[in-house]
């Protein structure tokens, strides 16, 4: 990570750590940002594959609601700890994203796409035919996890300093790995797979590594929901969400990570605010984002150029 | 002169507008959510619970409001899934303090509302949900319903079909909670008055084409085929029953919220003689759903339905709020159990206490010519099953057929 970046990124999580001490910033607004800024890490996470790599999964949400599953089947067996959900959770969404990445790395182009989409299609298809993890209904009424014995993730607040942390951690994971020589192979594969072959790199293996390091990631995301929303469903696991999860990437900007942050949390405050007022909400979506994919290719973050800044899409 | 006049005017208008800012002041307000599928696949029962709240906050606000508050209605779509349900309960409660919130529509998203409402101790009625969870193991002190659960529809229809239209049943599902809650009540209660059932298979929420299960109803030898689908998987799934010859061969009974009596009309010769339990009907002849339909058809310029219900919720909670003296939930809760009110649509209504659900009478109809028909009124306490709070209904179930 370079020392711009990082020191560009300080004040941005200094000021999201302060947003609870803003006035008029209520348990909602709190619950909100939290979605917000978690489905904006996921879509962050994705970008490494789709910005980065050239990839484009269709089944994330597979790795997202793997990490929820995990997190809700300890918690409703009394297993409060938030550590062992989180080790659980990678534990289960990487062997899953081992079998996925090994298959579908070793197609191109719309096979990738297709395949990681019937994973998790069958994944969805088992959750929701299992009763045992619930069924159609999933795990309901979980209990918060505890971060310590004793400290309970229950309450808006907490969750929100909780998910601000995972941005953060997120965040510098991902922009170390892009800044890496691993990162400018994969920006290389994405660019030209078969000149990268070329010159002796392995591309199959650097693309498991990215599909890996992204669910995982992903994983992770998903498996800090439960604590906030007491559930995980089948709904979590659906093709529709690995779709709003593209949407969200394409809104932001596609190979940036700041900006697919910026399009996870755009989309959802958008949502949320917009089926407030009507209820054919999805239509007004639906024109922003032609809007932006017409007249913002780059995305919001490509708003920064009209203002003058340095593009930061990222480059070989 | 002039000046003088405008002046007078002037004060006239300050006068006024002081003497009216106590007033304004006074109109102090309450708000009440109201959650539920606004489009999609069960938009009409929305739009219906949305219609049902207006027309009951109406009436409560011309007569002085509660509590001397006039109640404000935020109406929010859950895109019928658990997740925006959630985060829009969230909303409703904390950013807006509702002190009630009615729905939602869907038993999934209803279910994660529960822990929603659990959790920020909000009164919640559910007047259209009838998955079984909900007075069992999703129960909690401030949660009420109207709606006849799974067990109660079950054990108002198993017997007449078994007396009337024959002994071996197709249970045939829509595949989430409502369907599957449905399906296995029905099976449990059919099985228990030595019924048969013949086959059972659900078919995924929003199917479109439901030919490829109709090979295995029709080689199971079934007489009546059970159905247990609502909003448009209904109307999709009867036309093409219909067209493939199936709503002749069989007999067909479904659960209350299989269709609105509004999209009857539009499938009536598929729908003929169909049998459904339900607790309102704009052709039953009983004066009290009489009264309601036409103060509801006066309003909307449609018959009144399913919406019956959430007006009725939002009354009993008037009550409740009344009868505490405040909007303290803990109070308000207390003050719903055991409480009765005569003047319904389907006559008197009780709330039990145990498991906060209302015991009310329904009917059986028929439909006919595109209306549902009473056939035969069910006593509430016939139906309503022992209170079962805690406990797993699903216990001892299994979905396996027992050849007879």
């Amino acid at each position: 990570m370079s020392r711009t970046l990082g020191w560009r990124a300080a004040p941005v999580f200094a000021a999201l750590a302060a947003l609870p001490a803003v006035p008029g910033m209520t348990d909602y607004y709190l619950l909100l940002a939290f979605d917000a800024l978690l489905f904006g890490a996921v879509a962050m996470s994705l970008d490494l594959l789709i910005g980065y790599t050239g990839l484009v999964s269709f089944g994330h949400a597979a790795f997202f609601g793997l990490g929820a599953y995990a997190t809700a089947i300890l918690l409703e067996r009394g297993i409060l700890s938030l550590w062992a959900s989180l080790g659980f959770a990678v534990v289960i969404v990487g062997l899953y994203a081992l079998v996925v990445s090994y298959f579908a790395t070793a197609r191109r182009g719309i096979y990738f796409a297709l395949l990681t989409l019937v994973f998790a299609e069958v994944v969805f298809t088992f959750f929701r035919y299992t009763q045992t993890f619930g069924g159609s209904d999933g795990i309901q009424g979980v209990p918060p996890p505890e971060l310590l014995p004793g400290v309970t993730l229950d309450t808006p607040m907490r969750n929100y300093y909780l998910i601000v942390v995972y941005l953060a951690l997120a965040w510098a994971a991902c922009r170390v790995l892009v800044g890496s020589h691993f990162g400018k192979v994969l920006v290389a594969i994405r660019e030209n797979e078969d000149r990268a072959r070329f010159l002796g790199y392995n591309v199959q293996r650097y693309k498991m590594a990215a599909c890996m390091i992204s669910a995982l990631l992903t994983g992770l995301g998903g498996a800090l929901y439960p604590g906030r929303a007491a559930f995980a469903t089948p709904d979590l696991l659906l093709w529709t969400v690995s779709g709003e999860f593209i949407i969200m990437v394409m809104i932001g900007g596609l190979g940036t990570l700041t900006g697919p942050v910026i399009g996870g949390a755009f989309f959802i405050v958008l949502q949320e605010k917009v089926s407030s007022y009507v209820d054919w909400y999805f239509i007004v979506i639906g024109a922003v984002l032609i809007l932006i994919v017409l007249f913002m290719p780059k995305g919001l973050l490509g708003l920064r150029r009209l203002l003058g800044a340095r593009p930061w899409r990222a480059t070989a | 002169m002039k000046r003088v006049t405008s002046l007078a005017l002037l004060v006239a208008v300050a006068l006024a507008v002081f003497l009216a800012a106590p007033a304004v002041a006074q109109q102090k307000v309450v708000k009440i959510g109201d959650l539920g599928s606004k489009v999609g696949v069960f938009e009409g029962y929305g739009k219906y619970q949305s219609m049902g709240i207006q027309l009951a906050v109406e009436e409560i606000n011309a007569k002085g409001g509660v509590l001397g508050h006039k109640i404000e209605v935020i109406a929010e779509d859950d895109d019928t899934k658990p997740a925006p349900a959630v985060r829009k309960a969230e909303k409703l409660i904390l950013q807006d303090g509702v002190k009630l919130i009615i729905g939602a529509v869907s038993s999934g998203s209803t279910m994660a509302v529960m822990d929603v409402t659990k959790k920020y101790k909000t009164i919640h009625w559910n007047s259209v949900s009838c998955a079984e969870f909900m007075r069992t193991t999703k129960f909690h002190k401030y949660y009420f319903s109207n709606q006849p659960d799974s067990r109660q529809q079950a054990n108002g229809l198993a017997k007449y079909i078994l007396d009337k239209m024959g002994k071996k049943v197709y249970i045939f599902y829509t595949d989430y909670a409502m369907g599957q809650s449905d399906g296995r009540q029905f099976k449990t209660a059919l099985e228990r008055l030595g019924g048969e059932v013949v086959g059972v298979a659900g078919a995924p929420l929003d199917t479109k084409d439901f030919s490829p299960w109709f090979g295995a109803i029709n080689a199971s030898g079934a007489d009546v085929l059970f159905l247990a689908f609502a909003g448009t998987d209904s109307l999709r799934l009867m036309t093409q029953l219909h067209s493939f010859g199936m709503t002749k061969k069989y007999k067909l009974a479904g659960i209350d919220c299989f269709l609105l009596q509004q999209d009857l009309a539009a499938i009536a010769e598929p729908m003929e003689g169909f049998v459904q339990l339900n607790h309102f009907s704009a052709y039953n002849p009983d004066p009290n759903m009489q009264a309601f339909n036409q103060k509801f058809k006066k309003k909307f310029g449609v018959d009144a339905n399913i919406a019956a219900g959430a007006y009725d919720a939002v009354y009993f909670w008037k009550t409740a709020v009344e009868k505490a003296g405040s909007f303290d939930s803990d109070k308000v809760s207390a003050a719903h159990e055991g409480l009765c009110t005569d003047a319904t649509h389907i006559g008197r209504q009780c709330i039990r206490t145990e498991d906060h659900q209302v015991v009310m009478d329904m009917h059986l109809y028929r439909v006919e010519k595109g209306k549902n028909i009473p056939i035969a009124r069910i006593d509430g306490k016939d139906a309503i099953g022992a209170a079962m709070v805690g406990q797993d209904p699903l216990k001892g179930f299994t979905w396996e057929i027992k050849k007879k």
